[in-house]
């Protein structure tokens, strides 16, 4: 093996005749991808024209591929139906503040993390990471618990508190702060900059994708979290929209009216799907970062 | 001048390093406090005693409803009528299968699609991995609700295209056979993308050479995959198992928001009942005695899972 290895790479050859360039392997990788690519869409695409439907049309057995007379009344139907654009509100202001909360704490700590010398500074940082493999569930009692008897149970503080800060965003920000050149940071201590202006100024610019991706994640999460929301909060006015999404499913059991509970799903969809759609690029690499470098 | 130099190099050891070092310490006693304990004290307070507290919680008898005073301790009792009710016990056993079933199919198709996707000459390969990550973050809510529409009988589309081709569709959430397998499939329908992206990730990470010697072996594409690559990726491909364990494990929306555990109990899980005694039933003990129980588990499956990974990387 190693023998063939030193051949390889004495030969210096023609690149290696890659996989699929015969035209028959090529037209059955094609059909391979297609087939791939239509697991996500067909569902999406079932979620977009359900909700264009009448009501009829979307009852009718066997059902229709494509809405004869598409409208937009199941949609309309959404928003009247329970306050939803109000839960979408409610979703933002929660899981913009998670977010912002997130990304400040998680930065200043992978700074920490990345470049100073401390002694624990292993055993506590790995102790953080291993929380991040602690499913929520197994706290959710005494969390609720301690919010309520904080008494902040049905409040956006009691939803948003134990959002602010995770050891997945450490993580991530010091595998990506590890990589910056210690030459850089101390030329700046040099020049009589402050640690904060330094992480501020200096490293956060240095590893924005990272910090991108982060905040993509951290919102991502926050909008469609269920189980926490659902346990804390009472009041309808609070409802983040995934909550107002289940408030819509129970009212509208009917078949009937499951269009409208389509319509909403598909409303519920969107806001994450464009950030997503838009910041594509930077988002999947730096996934992809962080699983290379776990 | 030398000889000061020599002295002060000879009281303190070390000292071509020290310049640096001093740089590099100086600061940082208190930006380091103040820069970690925002982060350190919102997860002490909210993760680590909340996980100490699901302990004390899990050996006392108390009602959710009452306040903390009320706590009465009872050590053993809750794990004694959790660990015996059939109905929990129903529930860590469809949980394990959930999850077992979860990764079974997840790791391997996810491999499968990432090495597709990482096929060089493809184009367009690009596109369909963004559309495969899509699902990730489409709220689980909203999955739920397009799933139960594709899979129900008569206007749904699923039925319709088995039932066109001769195949007679199952009751997929009404049949207690099928119920928790319908819960898979749209499980690793909405987590496939981002597993595929983590092994493209690590397929990236195989140096080229390694095929080519593999090809001048006379290894075909399957053994090149099974000799070069699958080894080469075994990192990931655990990270990716792991991840899958712990998302799958506490499976709530699905059976929260369709089934409510039915049809029969099929589709009762852990993360359900935890749920449910507490917030529904006020059993507050009984809950966390099962959340512990769920907490050991994790713990023990991590211990063997890692043992065997040192045991392969020896």
């Amino acid at each position: 093996m190693s023998g063939a290895v030193q051949n390889s790479l004495a030969a210096q050859g023609p690149a290696r005749r890659r996989r699929g360039s015969r035209p028959v392997g090529r037209a059955v990788l094609y059909l391979a991808l297609i087939v791939v690519a239509l697991i996500p869409l067909f569902p999406l695409y079932w979620l977009v024209i359900s909700s264009l439907k009448t009501p009829s049309e979307f009852s009718h057995i066997p059902p229709t591929w494509a809405p004869m007379h598409p409208t937009l009344d199941a949609i309309g139907n959404a928003f009247s139906a329970v306050p939803f654009l109000h839960g979408m509100l409610n979703s933002l202001v929660i899981a913009g503040c998670s977010t912002i909360a997130v990304c400040i704490t998680s930065v200043l700590a992978g700074y920490v993390f990345a470049k100073y010398e401390f002694r624990g500074r292993e055993v506590l940082f790995w102790g953080l990471v291993a929380t991040m493999f602690l499913p929520p569930i197994v706290t959710l009692v005494p969390l609720y618990v301690m919010i309520r008897s904080m008494g902040l149970d049905d409040s956006y503080l009691g939803v948003l508190l134990p959002w602010l800060a995770n050891p997945f965003g450490i993580f991530l920000m010091r595998q990506f702060m590890a990589d910056l050149p210690d030459e850089l940071i101390e030329a700046a201590r040099l020049d009589g900059a402050s640690e904060f202006r330094i992480v501020w100024q200096l490293v956060m610019p240095l590893v924005s994708p990272a910090v991108i991706t982060l905040a993509l994640f951290q919102f991502v999460f926050c909008w469609n979290n269920f189980l926490w929301p659902l346990s804390v909060l009472k009041s309808q006015a609070l409802y983040p929209v995934v909550l107002m999404l289940n408030q819509l499913m129970s009212y509208t059991m009917s078949v009937q009216y499951q269009n409208v509970v389509l319509a909403g799903a598909l409303i519920a969809s969107i806001p994450t799907l464009v950030l997503f759609l838009v910041s594509q690029r930077v988002f999947v690499q730096g996934i992809a970062g962080s699983g290379v470098k776990g | 001048m030398t000889m000061i130099d020599n002295t002060g190099a000879g009281a303190l050891p070390g000292r071509p390093r020290s310049e640096r070092d001093r740089i590099r310490r100086r600061p940082h006693r208190a930006s380091r406090n103040a820069f970690l304990s925002p982060a350190l004290i919102l997860i002490g307070v909210f993760t680590i005693v909340p996980i100490v507290l699901t302990f004390i919680i899990s050996f006392s008898d108390w009602s959710m409803l009452t306040p903390l005073t009320q706590l009465r301790w009872v050590g053993l009792k809750n794990y004694g009528s959790v660990l015996t009710s059939p109905s929990v016990l129903g529930a860590f056993k469809n949980t394990v299968i959930y999850v077992a079933a979860s990764v079974v199919i997840t790791v391997p198709l996810a491999m499968a699609f990432a090495l597709l996707l990482y096929t060089p000459v493809l184009r367009g390969r690009n596109i369909v991995r963004a559309l495969l990550f899509a699902t990730y973050v489409v709220p689980t809510t909203s999955i739920v609700i397009v799933w139960s529409n594709i899979y129900a009988s008569g206007y749904g589309p699923l039925s319709t295209m088995l039932s066109a081709v001769g195949i007679h569709p199952p009751g997929w959430l009404s049949d207690p056979r099928w119920s928790l397998y319908s819960l898979v499939i749209f499980n690793v329908w909405q987590m496939l993308g981002y597993y595929v992206v983590l092994l493209i990730a690590g397929l990236t990470q195989v140096p080229e050479e390694l095929y080519e010697a593999a090809k001048l072996d006379g290894a075909g594409f399957l053994r090149q995959t099974w000799s070069v690559t699958l080894p080469l990726v075994r990192r990931s491909l655990f990270f990716v198992g792991l991840m899958t364990l712990i998302n799958s494990i506490q499976v709530f929306d699905p059976v929260y928001l369709l089934t409510q555990g039915g049809p029969a109990g099929s589709t009762e899980t852990i993360s359900y009942d935890i749920q449910r005694a507490a917030f529904q039933y006020g059993q507050a003990g009984q809950a966390s005695a099962m959340a512990v129980t769920l907490f050991m588990l994790l713990i023990v499956v991590g211990v063997i899972i890692s043992a065997f990974m040192r045991r392969r990387r020896a």
